[in-house]
């Protein structure tokens, strides 16, 4: 989840464009004065500027039902508008948003739409969700620990008898303590690997679930699977934390 | 081969189970412990095969000292030696091949070999046809035999028996010292504690006596 989001957020800025509104009566002079201002900014990429029409065409374009609507009403409502792209397409530094209020300054400029924002809230939407996710990783962790320590006390303690008898006929400690240390392990990894499993099958199933509720929403949360580095490195995991589990079970009750 | 030397065992006070057994075993000895129950005989086996430390006293066995093995070493003390415990601690959850190849197991011997050796002690205790029984579907003295074949299955340096034969009619009994003594002849040295003078008699050998954990030798034959 935490993953999805971080890679959302990265797409997002990449292109990161701003979109300065120019007032309904602005004379070309002024304009043409603000395009400067903009066009010498050594952040600034390409710049595009958009008239009404345009604007108006553009919208006709993506939303043709309520072509109807436009063409009714008699003036043009879209106003002018410049879009700049910054050249560097990582996220808002604070010389971009200096920048952008100093073009704000000009009265020409109405409103200064960037999607700085979005980004910014699903960057912390992202760190939420890699908190969320890790606190629950920790539960996890612990929980499997306890859990597969315990499995394998309850082992030891079955097998008291086995084991005396086993060090009766010399056995060495690391004969008696493998097999407890394999069960623990074998634990790990079948449970991080039926994990992994139920994610992968909650993951197939969870936008077909939603459908097209989610709409537009569906590409932002739009699932990426874990990586295969990230899945062996979860199976790996577990197998430790098995081993682990193991470990303490058996110096705390296996004294050998 | 084994040597005791003032050695002292006192599980509660005021009472000692051994108290000053000074003891000498030959390679190659067979011997038998006898005494009145009580009088500390398995005791005695247990401190050599290092179960019970004693109290005082030093145990050397081969050469060392037995009581300076670490824990995590004991192995090396027990691989030479088979045991037949009075109580013959079987796992009635395995069957009767499982409980005497266990100590070949351990040892990590091939499947083949585990199967074979594991084969010739049974049958050398006639109890080849139960191989795959378990011990609760035995009896009192099978039960002691597979204990039997268990102590000789790896063909110990010291075999060690606890009243082996207390559960056997008396032709199975003779029948099982004259495995031991059979063992004996290769080389193995043994020590059987028993109540059983005639059979004693019938052998002879080494005999040491305890009584109230003391040590009274005395040889016969
Ligand atoms: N684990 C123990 N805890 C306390 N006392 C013990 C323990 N084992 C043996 N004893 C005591 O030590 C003494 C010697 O016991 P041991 O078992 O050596 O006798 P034994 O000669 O083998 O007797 P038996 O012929 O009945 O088998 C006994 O008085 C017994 O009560
Ligand atoms: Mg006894």
């Amino acid at each position: 989840m935490s993953n999805n989001l971080r890679f959302r957020a990265r797409e997002l800025s990449k292109d990161l464009t701003v979109m300065f509104y120019l007032q309904k009566t602005v004379p070309a002079g002024e304009r043409d004065l603000i395009l400067d201002q903009i066009r010498r900014s050594p952040l600034v990429g390409t710049v595009h500027t958009i008239s009404p029409e345009e604007a108006s065409a553009k919208f006709a374009e993506d939303f043709p039902d309520l072509k109807a609507i436009l063409l009714n009403l008699n003036a043009n409502p879209f106003p002018a508008s410049i879009e700049v792209s910054l050249k560097d397409p990582g996220l808002p530094t604070a010389s971009v948003l200096q920048f952008i209020a100093e073009v704000k300054k000009n009265s020409a400029v109405e409103d200064v739409q960037f999607n700085r924002e979005w980004a910014d809230k699903i960057r912390s939407l992202g760190r939420l969700a890699e908190a969320v996710g890790l606190f629950l990783g920790g539960i996890l962790v612990l929980a499997s620990f306890f859990i597969i320590s315990n499995v394998i006390k309850l082992n030891v303690l079955a097998r008291k008898n086995e084991i005396e008898i086993l060090r009766l006929v010399g056995a060495t400690n690391t004969f008696i303590r493998i097999p407890f240390l394999f069960e623990g392990v074998l634990m790990g990894v079948a449970g991080s690997a039926i994990s992994l499993l139920v994610v992968l099958i909650l993951i197939k199933l969870f936008p077909l679930y939603l459908g097209s509720s989610l709409g537009a929403l569906q590409e932002i949360v739009g699932f990426r699977y874990l990586t295969l580095a990230q899945a062996l490195g979860l199976v790996l995991g577990g197998g430790s934390v098995g081993l682990l589990g193991g470990l303490t079970s058996l110096a705390r009750f296996l004294r050998i | 081969m084994i040597e005791l030397y003032h050695v002292w065992k006192q599980y509660q006070k005021p009472h000692w189970a051994l108290s000053d057994v000074t003891l000498s075993v030959r390679k190659g000895e067979f011997c038998f412990v006898t005494g009145p129950s009580g009088s500390g005989k398995t005791t005695l086996l247990k401190t050599i095969f290092r179960e019970v430390l004693p109290t005082e006293g030093q145990i050397i066995i081969g050469g060392k000292n037995i009581l300076r093995i670490p824990d995590s070493k004991i192995y090396t003390v027990r691989r030479p030696m088979g045991i037949v415990f009075q109580d013959f601690r079987l796992l009635f959850h395995k069957r009767v091949f499982d409980n005497v190849s266990i100590a070949l197991r351990v040892l990590g011997t091939p499947p083949r070999d585990m199967k074979r050796k594991t084969f010739i002690a049974l049958r050398m205790v006639n109890l080849h046809p139960k191989i795959w029984d378990y011990p609760s579907q035995l009896s009192y003295g099978e039960q002691q035999r597979v204990a039997i074949a268990r102590a000789i299955v790896n063909n110990p340096r010291i075999l060690l028996a606890d009243e082996p034969t207390g559960n056997l009619d008396p032709d199975l009994a003779h029948e099982i010292f004259s495995l031991f003594r059979e063992i004996n002849k290769q080389g193995t040295t043994v020590i059987i504690c028993t109540h059983d003078k005639e059979l004693i008699r019938r052998f002879g050998g080494r005999v040491l006596h305890l009584q109230e954990g003391k040590l009274h030798g005395k040889d016969i034959g």
